[in-house]
């Protein structure tokens, strides 16, 4: 035990200390909060502008009633919308002639945009939006809403239906989702629930990844620089496995917990602000405690396996041809990851979860999304316990042989026969 | 007092292949021992079971008179043929890192370190990671590393391969006066020249098997004294003399003579005088890679 608590320490001092580990602590969490507001300023940069409209209707009614949607689209105060401000005029004659005014004028750029309402268009429901670019979908989702809008109006008032009759007709809907769980009634969170279990599945997959490898090279940096062997004659090949994937476990951990201080800290003003949306998140209260249990129990796993492959080859470059085999079961939970997040309790989400190799992934949505039946995450835990049994004691074995063989590559019969020796 | 290692009827197979075969030895405490034989005869296999690295198939392992476990391993330094530290670590803290998983106290692992250092003069470079020093400088602090917690058996894997002369002259130094503390060192190597001043006894192994083992002193005087080294001048016709004389080098008025076994010495000295003015004659005592290549030659026969 002494031996395997020093191993453990100066893997995890000589780690903390380098200048790498400081600044991807800082860095990426400078990056993330980067990645995630920057897309939503610019998107605002571009909503500052104002767009010049012909609506080109010979029916003066209608044409006005397209005008009031867009221009006064601001009215319920939406502030993520990101869709520009309007400024539309009205021309009363779809011809030809008028046509070619407007295309004149979207070239010389004193127009940004038509839309074509002749009566044939809007008895067909055909209508052309023309522009110089159409590509912001935003925009186009706004002329739609906006012309569907009117147009429903319109029919309103042909069957009798007074303007403020067909405002109430034409009123939202509130969807408010509740699911129950043991009699208890919670509101069920909407697409920013989704986007958190997101990020912390993400989190966990990287770190599992990150820290697998860090175990996988540092195994190997003590086979290539050979002090293997004197560590050897003090410790057991065992204790230095175990010594060494607690100690770079232990680094993942203390990194995840600065960037969870970090981030609360750099968030919080922000968090404050937005707390009308932040209450729709509804996290299930496991999903804190889940995310321990599950990236420790899944880089205990993971990290066996990557250790067994450092000591099994002799570099770098042997080791990442080799590696899909112990990244595969890290991709294909991932590859599950939308259907287990929309379907948790579906047939094929609950069999996948109790894999042991996907469980720390799968069964980790599940929680955070809607917490499963206890048994199942009984089961599920016991049998990741069962499987890393299996495999550490598989991996040690193919680690203490595989440690002291230099420079040949091994055959998968040769490592076969490594799990054998006594 | 009991013998410091002893092995009896140790074997170790890979696979097919049979690396040690019924080896049995014993190392006197506070003897220089020479584990000798060509690369890849079993020495390291051997050594790696001594210090509980591998598991013998067969046979027992005995350290400091008791059967042997993992706690006996802090009284033993070992020094292996593939030298490494950690190339990123500090050297202070890689030697007390060492040090620590021997036994000893963070603390007393730092003072010692120091004063090791010190002698080494390597006490401006203890702050330095592994990666900044000269491989000269490295091998000193891989000296440290086996010294440091002051054990009882010290175990050299080929310790002269690849040092710079200054360092062999560090090494030998600090083994001598190791000897005249009282400590049992044992060398393994291939490089039989180079340690066969240093070694009381030794072991000469081949694929596996002990081929001679014993006090260094009697096995050189059972393998008698065969070779004569001559200086002469003039006639050289004695040399054909197929009574005494087996084979010979002649270098011009420098030859060396290996005597048929059973001839007296003295009667070729008698016979060279007669013919010739000779200048020196000495008897060679047979070099242990000669005897090497004698016991092996006539097994092999």
């Amino acid at each position: 035990m002494r031996n395997i608590w020093l191993i453990l320490r100066r893997e995890y001092l000589e780690r903390v200390r380098t200048k790498s580990f400081i600044v991807s602590t800082l860095l990426l969490p400078a990056v993330m909060i980067a990645l995630m507001v920057l897309p939503s300023k610019l998107a605002m940069l571009k909503a500052s502008g104002t767009r010049r409209l012909a609506v080109v209707c010979a029916n003066a009614d209608f044409a006005r009633a397209v005008q009031s949607q867009l221009e006064a689209k601001k009215r319920d105060g939406d502030q993520l919308d990101s869709s520009p401000r309007y400024q539309v005029e009205i021309v009363s004659t779809p011809n030809e002639a008028a046509r070619a005014t407007l295309k004149g004028r979207i070239s010389t750029g004193t127009l940004d945009a038509y839309l074509w309402l002749s009566d044939d268009a809007l008895a067909s429901r055909k209508i052309s939006y023309v522009a110089r670019e159409t590509s912001d979908f935003i925009e186009t989702e706004t002329l739609h809403r906006a012309l569907r809008s009117a147009l429903l109006r319109r029919e309103f008032l042909v069957r009798g239906i007074s303007s403020d009759e067909a405002d109430k007709l034409m009123r939202g809907v509130d969807l408010n989702a509740v699911t129950i769980k043991g009699g208890q009634e919670k509101r069920a969170g909407g697409p920013l629930q989704f986007i958190s279990a997101i990020v912390l599945v993400m989190m966990l997959y990287m770190t599992l990844i990150l820290y697998g490898v860090a175990v996988m090279r540092s195994v190997l940096e003590e086979k290539t620089s050979r002090v293997m062997e004197v560590v050897l004659s003090s410790a057991t090949a065992q204790e230095l496995m175990a010594g060494k994937i607690l100690g770079v476990g232990a680094v993942g951990l203390t990194q995840i917990a600065a960037w969870v201080i970090l981030g609360l800290g750099a968030t919080t003003p922000g968090l404050l602000a937005a707390r009308s949306q932040l209450a729709e998140i509804n996290l299930s209260p496991a999903a804190l405690p889940a995310f321990a249990v599950f990236f420790v129990l899944g880089f205990l796993l993971y990290s066996a396996l990557y250790a067994a492959l450092g000591a099994m080859v002799n570099s770098e470059q042997e080791a990442q041809q080799w590696q899909f085999l112990v990244i595969m079961p890290i991709i294909i939970p991932i590859m599950m990851m939308t259907y287990v997040l929309r379907q948790p309790n579906a047939p094929l989400s609950m069999w996948m979860s109790l894999v042991p190799f996907f469980a720390p992934i799968l069964m980790y949505i599940r929680v955070v999304v809607q917490t499963p039946p206890m048994w199942q995450i009984g089961v599920c835990i016991a049998l990741l316990l069962l499987t890393l049994w299996g495999v550490v004691a598989l991996c040690s074995r193919i680690y203490r042989v595989g440690i002291l063989m230099y420079g040949k590559k091994p055959t998968l019969p040769e490592i076969v026969k490594w799990v054998r020796y006594a | 007092m009991p013998n410091t290692v002893q092995l009896e009827n140790v074997s170790k197979s890979y696979d097919h292949f049979v690396a040690v075969d019924a080896l049995s030895l014993e190392i006197r405490a506070g003897s220089v021992y020479g584990l000798l034989g060509p690369n890849g005869a079993g020495k390291t296999s051997t050594i790696r079971m001594m210090i509980g690295i591998t598991v013998p198939d067969s046979g027992a392992i005995r350290l400091f008179g008791e059967a042997f476990t993992r706690s006996h391993l802090a009284r033993v330094g070992y020094l292996p043929e593939e030298r490494g530290l950690y190339k990123r670590m500090k050297l202070l803290d890689q030697l007390v890192f060492l040090a620590e998983l021997k036994g000893v106290p963070a603390a007393d692992a730092t003072r010692k370190a120091a004063s090791w250092c010190q002698r080494l003069e390597l006490d401006a470079w203890m702050g330095k990671k592994i990666e900044e020093l000269s491989k000269g400088m490295q091998q000193k602090v891989q000296f440290i590393a086996t010294l440091l917690h002051d054990p009882e058996l010290l175990i050299l894997d080929e310790p002269f391969a690849g040092l710079d002369p200054a360092n062999v002259v560090a090494l030998k130094d600090v083994l001598l006066e190791q000897k005249q503390a009282g400590k049992t060192i044992l060398f393994s190597t291939h490089r039989m020249d180079q340690v066969e001043r240093l070694c009381d006894s030794i072991c000469l192994i081949d694929h596996g098997k002990a081929v001679l083992q014993g006090d260094l002193k009697q096995i050189k005087g059972k393998f008698g004294r065969h070779d004569v080294q001559l200086e002469y001048e003039g006639e050289d016709n004695f040399l054909g003399d197929a009574e005494l004389v087996q084979s010979f080098n002649n270098y011009g008025n420098y030859v060396e003579v290996r005597l048929k076994p059973g001839a007296d010495p003295q009667d070729l000295l008698r016979l060279a005088v007669s013919r010739a003015r000779v200048n020196k004659f000495e008897l060679m005592e047979p070099s242990l890679e000669a005897i090497f290549l004698e016991v092996v030659g006539k097994r092999d026969a």
